[in-house]
């Protein structure tokens, strides 16, 4: 493989390959069926087509209950109460269930279910990865140079409401990548609006290493990260493969790589005050924001610390004074007396001196400095001495001058010799500390700031923007043939620089790239925004996409399985105003997806033929995800608590872990305790991410904190996501209070009891034969509780 | 109707009955390219697989010293270092730009912080600070002057751990339990001897990155009474009462499974209750060393209140390839303790004393018990250090990290005992020769556990990706295969 890039492969390539999925979706036929009863809505018609051809029959339609659970599941994430199934077995109308999906697309849980299909794709992610794993928008190292303290969850507040308020696909993806580069046609001095700044978020998730020192390859990581991953999520192309030579499988040169990643040339990494819109949800902030304030001035906490300190202090004076005694003079003693402004020993030069010799070693601490600070030193220790010699000054008074700031800088540091405090004393100080340092994270956590990027100034504030070049073997110190910004010639069949939407006099002129190239992305002309989507759609209701592949429709990826109904559903997406929820209404009224999950007629066929299911003979039965299991065993329970929105929440860790919530040298406290005590049980997709530490339970089932793109989870069943069911804390609290729960409504007759779980956990009655063993069980209701919970009914949605 | 309802043909039975008659990984490969990233997840993930080639070992014992452990002063004997003791460190002949660094420019040179040795029949030399290791180096095979891509903590073990210097991509160990299964299903595939406080990195190192999560690694944290998240029953739960309802479940479930067709995930997961069910009382018997002999104990220096942590973790590692667990990841200490920025001259023989003993004799209790042959041990840092000092503000002298000048070596299997490869130059800083590449450390170890790392691979955003990138070369010269 020729690791240089070919100077017109994009060119040729595209006369050639111009084929699925580069062109656009063609209007396709629907087809004609023999059972053309059975096909309800034409995505039936589709997929009853192939099922016809291979000789297969759909599968009979899932029961009212079945029907019902299955769609809880899909669209909120947990499954019905008994009374809420009550309601829709005994609606008898003949739009009874239509009148369901509708109720449960506008509920808003379904926001938090389907938001983090698209969190996993955009890497959601509160903290940078890599050394001590900071929280996204606090690097210090960017704070010397932009403003920052964006906080994340803000994006992801953004990406739910933009599913619960069915924001058009257009407009939702537009804002991700194009977010605050917009301007008007008519006006001269146009203000982005400052709200599409919470959606580049999307821009901002990539792992930062903010160890990095070689900024220009800090800067190329980035940029080479947001390439590939817009790439990926809004075209299911894999760009990424051509960083470093043309792509092996698909139309994709090199040049194309650089000539997407010059749209994102002028991004300059800033994070913007976004106000809260939400007024209710505006005044519990600035209720917080207030709250900590104070307390950081003057509550209880702070109090405590600082009377600690104070207690500290005058213990450690005393040992100071007896350690001094013991030895000859210091650094650390002349620097103590020069605190003292008003003493007599040293001129004001030479003090004026000293403190300007001990700022620069401060800020520096470079060998230069140190050898100009020491000599400056050593003339004046001399100095000192004699002054305590002759008696012109009090040797103890500089003692009063240590502070509280001289207590902190003596606790030990990680595993050093204690000098001055007991093991207790700095633990205790440090449990104080850290209650500040917690307060200080929420305060910084409510405040409205979004992560966010914004433009470079450009002329006439700075420079112009540096061209893109080509690198060589992906190499950011070898650049090659410079290129403008481009959209992927395997689509647009040629190489031509894009036109930049600029603003009418080209007053700002870094804007204008993102922003082109996402409403290139957002046209309904784009022969791939539309069917990428839908498919994701697809793939999250039947649990594998029309393309298996969902972020690749490229020759390595899956072809798809029925291309005409993904291109028929491309088609109904834009005609419908690029409205999601109007697709699941499609993919969910159709009998398609209302199949059972079982298909005695074809069972034995299908498994020959088709073995995965991909023709959909019947419903592919699927395990909950990390989230569903959770937030699922809460809501049973009757304990979840739904509050929506704002700062991550900290269910606990296992008691194995427990010390990782302790601080460690690198990176603070790891996981944090909560504002208050039912945060523990808010929906899952509360929890705070961090990237070095996933929740174990939520790992096990194959949820991670996801450092790139995730357009499929994987499926494992593992021994360890039985021990977190047998022994974790989760299942087992949960199964005491729902077994209260149940004992409240059943009190104590076991039957009763046994009837009332099966009703709240599987939304059925048990059998004759479940009864009797259930009933016969020595263990206490909690224990059948239990198991209910573990069972595999519950866990897979049928 | 050809088949009974009853019992439906599982997907387990429909794939890996085939599975099994084409003979491993190539039907794996079949379906992954055949199904691409939404690879259907086997049944089975764990059950053994045979390997693409032949191999002495089948199992692993990856040691890994986080920090960036001091090449020259514990492996690589550099006489240079003596003759500059305290000089300003020269221009290095032949270096082509700057000598990587991380806080300092290169300042004085440090002098080894104590004497090297000649050892075995090899003549390998080795520091004084190591005089256990010392006797082994005829079993073990070097590698000189490694180059990591990154001259910092996370990235470069990221990099030394899973191939890349970015969190997300699956760590070595996910890697050969994804190829080769485990022998025990009883036990983890994937198990990570931790010994405290979190791995610089997190839990991303012993990650399964992009493959699925039954390929992640297990933490076994030995300084904590429980080893494993969720691995004891909760007080006032019994084993038996523990075991009366999993019957319950189990009946519940089956009776579930079998009123279904295409059961097969449904079959997987109350097998996997019985592992776990098992698990419980393998895994404590497994950390439990009690019933080691005094010999034994003190082979691993457990009475050595310096060594004896990492003599647990030692000890228990060759416990568990005893009991089949394909790949044990040993963490030395916590927060990265090689990363000797100052005073190396008393804490680098503080990290020396804790391993040398723990090291050396799970060697020779693995060559005694006839394991060696079977049991890949591998020598592991993220980095090395630089020949000079790392900061001319403190008394106390320290190296800073050098990404050029890591030094691993492998013991047992087909590994050949006392040869070594690579060159580097006067100072250890860089590689003379040939520039040996952290993939071509993978490929090989890959190689030894007979992977072929072009067989290995999972789709994964567009790319057949696999653990060596754009490929490494087996160092055959350390190598008998």
């Amino acid at each position: 493989m020729d690791p240089q890039p070919s100077a017109d492969a994009g060119a040729q390539l595209s006369e050639q390959t111009r084929t699925w999925p580069y062109r656009g979706p063609i209007d396709p036929k629907i087809p004609a069926v023999k059972n053309s009863g059975w096909a309800r809505n034409p995505i039936d018609a589709f997929i009853l087509e192939k099922l016809e051809a291979k000789g297969l029959t759909a599968a009979p339609p899932a029961s009212k209950r079945t029907l019902a659970r299955r769609l809880y599941f899909d669209l909120v994430g947990m499954p019905p109460s008994p009374e809420e199934l009550n309601a829709f077995l005994n609606d008898v109308s003949s739009d009874a269930y239509e009148k369901l999906v509708d109720r449960l697309l506008a509920d808003p849980r379904y926001g938090e279910r389907w938001g983090r299909h698209w969190l996993d794709l955009v890497r959601y992610s509160e903290t940078e990865g890599l050394e001590g794993d900071v929280q996204l928008g606090r690097s210090r190292v960017i704070l010397a140079l932009s403003k920052i303290g964006g906080n994340p969850w803000r994006y992801r507040d953004w990406v739910i409401d933009a599913f619960n308020s069915d924001m058009p696909y257009d407009r939702f993806a537009l804002w991700q990548v194009g977010g605050g580069d917009e301007h008007s046609k008519t006006r001269s001095s146009y203000e982005p609006d400052i709200r599409n700044y919470v959606a580049l978020g999307f821009l901002r998730m990539a792992p930062w290493d903010v160890e990095d020192f070689v900024s220009e390859q800090q800067r190329q990581v980035y940029l080479n990260e947001v390439t590939a991953t817009t790439a990926s999520v809004f075209l299911g192309l894999t760009l990424g493969c051509a960083q470093c030579h043309d792509h092996k499988y698909d139309p994709i040169p090199t040049k194309d790589f650089y000539r997407f990643q010059a749209f994102f040339n002028a991004i300059y990494v800033s994070d913007a005050e976004v106000p809260y819109q939400d007024k209710a949800f505006r005044e519990k902030a600035e209720a917080k924001i207030r709250y900590y304030t104070d307390q950081l001035k003057e509550g209880s906490a702070k109090k405590a610390r600082d009377d600690y300190e104070k207690l500290l202090l005058d213990k450690l004076i005393p040992l100071k004074i007896k350690e001094a005694a013991g030895r000859k003079l210091e650094a650390q003693d002349l620097r103590l007396e020069l605190r003292n402004t008003e003493q007599k020993i040293f001129t004001p030069a030479e003090q004026a001196r000293h403190a300007e010799l001990e700022a620069d070693f401060n800020r520096m601490g470079d060998a230069e400095e140190k050898q100009a600070l020491e000599a400056c030193e050593k003339v004046l220790l001399e100095k000192l001495r004699d002054a305590y010699d002759r008696k012109l000054a009090d040797p103890l008074a500089r003692f009063r001058r240590l502070t509280v700031e001289d207590v902190r800088a003596s606790m030990p540091v990680d595993g050093a010799e204690r000098k001055y405090f007991s093991a207790d004393e700095a633990e205790k100080w440090q449990k104080l500390t850290d209650q500040i340092e917690v307060m200080q994270r929420r305060l910084a956590r409510w405040k409205p700031v979004a992560l966010s990027v914004a433009n470079v100034a450009g002329p006439p504030i700075g420079p112009p923007l540096p061209r893109t070049h080509v690198l060589i073997r992906g190499d950011f110190r070898q650049p090659g043939e410079g290129v403008d910004p481009g959209f992927p010639s395997a689509i647009t069949g040629n190489s031509e620089p894009a036109v930049i939407d600029s603003d009418r006099y080209r007053q700002f002129p870094t804007r204008g790239r993102r922003i082109t190239l996402a409403r290139w992305i957002a046209s309904p002309e784009n022969p791939l925004t539309a069917r990428v989507m839908v498919n994701r759609i697809w793939q999250h209701h039947f649990g594998r996409g029309i393309v298996g592949t969902p972020n690749d429709f490229g020759r390595n990826g899956e072809r798809p399985t029925h291309p005409e109904l993904l291109d028929w559903l491309a088609q109904r997406f834009v005609k419908q105003n690029w409205s999601v929820k109007a697709i699941h209404r499609l993919i969910l009224t159709s009998n398609t997806w209302r199949q059972s999950a079982d298909n005695h007629e074809s069972a034995a066929a299908a498994a020959k033929i088709d073995p995965e299911n991909r023709l959909l003979s019947h419903f592919s039965r699927q395990r909950l995800e990390a989230e569903e299991v959770r937030d699922t065993i809460l809501f049973l329970s009757g304990r979840l608590n739904l509050e929506r929105g704002g700062p991550s929440v900290f269910p606990r860790l296992p008691e194995e872990l427990s010390d990782l919530a302790k601080p460690v040298p690198a990176g603070g406290l790891q996981w944090e305790p909560n504002e208050k005590e039912e945060d523990e049980r808010r929906r899952s997709v509360y929890i705070f991410q961090r990237r070095s530490l996933p929740l174990p339970m939520m790992a096990a089932f194959d949820a991670t904190v996801f450092n790139e793109t995730c357009p499929v989870r994987s499926v494992t069943t593992t021994p360890l996501q039985a021990l977190s069911f047998m022994n974790g804390s989760l299942v087992n609290e949960e199964a005491a209070y729902l077994a209260a729960r149940v004992k409240k409504d059943a009190a104590e007759d076991r039957r009763a009891q046994v009837r009332r779980l099966f009703e709240i956990v599987l939304n059925r009655a048990p059998d004759t034969d479940e009864m009797s063993r259930m009933v016969d069980f020595p263990g206490s209701l909690e224990s059948l509780s239990r198991i209910l919970l573990s069972s595999n009914e519950l866990m897979y949605v049928e | 109707m050809d088949m009974p309802l009853k019992k439906p043909l599982s997907r387990r039975e429909v794939l890996f009955g085939s599975y099994l008659g084409l003979g491993g990984l190539a039907f794996l490969d079949l379906l992954a390219s055949d199904l691409g990233a939404a690879t259907v997840v086997p049944q089975q993930p764990l059950a053994p697989k045979p390997p693409h080639l032949p191999a002495k070992a089948k199992r692993c014992i990856f040691l890994f010293l986080e920090g960036g452990v001091s090449q020259m002063d514990t492996f690589e004997y550099k006489p240079a270092l003596e003759r500059h003791a305290g000089k300003q460190m020269p221009k290095v002949e032949g270096a082509v730009g700057e000598v990587a660094t991380f806080a300092a420019a290169p300042n004085r040179v440090i002098p080894p912080v104590a004497a090297f040795r000649q050892r075995g029949k090899s003549g390998l030399w080795v520091s004084d600070l190591l005089p256990n290791l010392a006797g082994c180096v005829d079993d073990m095979g070097f590698v000189y002057g490694i180059k990591v891509e990154n001259n910092n903590h996370p990235p470069a073990v990221y990099h030394a751990l899973t191939g890349s210097i970015f969190p997300g991509s699956p760590s070595v160990g996910a890697w050969m339990t994804y190829g080769l299964g485990t022998e025990n299903q009883n036990l983890p595939g994937f198990v990570v001897l931790g010994s405290g406080s979190p791995a610089v990195g997190g839990a991303a190192i012993w990650s399964n990155g992009y493959l699925p999560a039954a390929y992640q690694g297990t933490l076994f944290r030995t300084t904590t009474p429980v080893p494993v998240v969720d691995l004891k029953p909760r007080p006032g739960m019994t084993l038996q009462q523990q075991r009366s309802e999993l019957d319950l479940l189990r009946w519940l479930n089956e009776k579930h499974a079998a009123e279904r067709t295409f059961a097969g995930d449904l079959e997987a997961r109350i097998a996997a209750y019985e592992v776990a069910f098992r698990m419980q009382s393998e895994a404590p018997e497994l950390i439990d060393l009690s019933r080691e002999s005094d010999a034994t104990r003190n082979l691993y220096g457990l009475d050595d209140p310096v060594a004896r942590t990492m003599g647990r973790q030692c000890l228990m590692a060759r416990r568990m390839v005893e009991r089949g667990v394909r790949f044990v990841m040993v963490m030395h200490g916590s927060t990265k303790p090689w990363d000797d920025h100052g005073d190396i001259k008393t804490r680098l023989p503080l990290h020396c004393h804790e391993v040398d003993q723990p090291i050396a004799g799970l060697l020779k209790d693995l060559k005694s018990r006839g394991l060696l042959e079977e049991t890949l041990v591998v020598w592991a840092s993220e980095m090395g250090r630089t020949p000079f000092d790392n900061n001319l503000t403190t008394d106390k002298p320290g190296r800073d990290h050098n990404q050029y000048g890591l030094v691993m070596w492998m013991a047992g299997g087909d590994v050949r005992g006392g040869s070594s490869f690579g060159q580097t130059d006067d100072f250890g800083t860089r590689a003379a020769g040939e520039m040996i590449h952290m993939r071509d450390l993978h490929s090989t170890v890959l190689r030894l556990m007979g992977l072929d790392q072009n067989q290995l691979t999972y789709l994964n955003q567009g790319r057949l990706k696999k653990l060596t990138d754009i490929g490494g070369r087996i160092i055959k010269e350390i190598v008998t295969v």
